[in-house]
């Protein structure tokens, strides 16, 4: 009896043990979600936040106006890699970033804001 | 592009207004304080400069409500009306329509030879801090007002 106890109980801690100590597929299902919570930028009080963000390549990035003043996002790569139309408040604008690079942007409306994309 | 490229100039957008915008104010202001210096040292000279200075502002006054619904359909795209934009497009009307009739009662006050009454006075003070709301609410539009 004490022997199955203990074989049940060795059991148990091994396949806690397993799921604590996780394979690389579960720290990757980890990353894959912090990089998409960080797909995200805000714009608000006159500025883009974060100021720079690092992404996968294919990640969807999404620019969300929290200001009550109208903004854009335009690139600053000739020809421009994106350019949002003027966001109005709590308007999104979203670009696909395939390519790896460093993307900069600004707001056209008001040039001192700017931001920048790393695509790894 | 060159800066003394004149589609610098022609083709800024909203920049035209950003710039003009100074003139009436600094005019309009300029001519509000000789007035008042002219009415209370009751000097001629600073009483007719006030008048330039006034008839000056209300010129200047239409480049810029021209240059500022261009800005609005341009460099905004026609956004919609609302919150901080509405309220400078309402006190920009009210600052040009204050700028005209403090100018066109000195005006009438020059061509009848009559002294200015004192709600004069107080109409352009009610006209500066009607300017200066408009100033305020146009340098949040532009960044001027937001965070370094």
């Amino acid at each position: 009896m004490r022997r199955r106890v203990f074989a049940a109980a060795f059991v148990v801690a091994a396949v806690s043990s397993i799921s604590i100590f996780a394979p690389r597929g579960g720290r990757f299902e980890v990353l894959a979600q912090e990089k998409a919570a960080t797909s995200e930028v805000k714009i608000d009080n006159f500025s883009f936040s974060p100021a720079t963000l690092t992404v996968a390549a294919g990640t969807t990035v999404t620019w969300t106006n929290r200001d009550d003043i109208p903004h854009t996002v335009v690139s600053t790569d000739d020809p421009r890699a994106f350019k949002s139309k003027v966001l109005d408040t709590d308007e999104k604008f979203s670009f696909t970033f395939s390519k790896p690079g460093t993307y900069s942007y600004f707001c056209s409306v008001h040039p001192k804001m700017t931001g920048k994309v790393v695509v790894q | 592009m060159n800066p003394f490229d004149p589609r610098t100039v022609l083709f800024a957008k909203h920049a035209q207004h950003v710039v003009l915008i100074h003139f009436p104010i600094a005019l309009f202001l300029a001519g509000v304080l000789f007035d008042f210096l002219g009415k209370w040292t009751r000097n001629a000279v600073l009483e007719t400069t006030a008048y330039f200075n006034l008839l000056f502002a209300a010129i200047s006054v239409v480049p810029v409500l021209a240059t500022g619904l261009l800005a609005w359909q341009w460099a905004l795209e026609g956004q919609k009306l609302k919150g901080v934009l509405l309220l400078h497009l309402i006190f920009g009307w009210l600052s040009a329509l204050l700028i005209w009739t403090v100018w066109l009662l000195h005006r009438r006050a020059r061509r009848n030879q009559s002294s200015r009454s004192a709600y004069l006075l107080g109409l352009e003070s009610v006209a500066v801090v009607v300017v200066a709301i408009t100033g305020h609410l146009g340098g949040f539009l532009s960044g001027v007002n937001g965070p370094n």
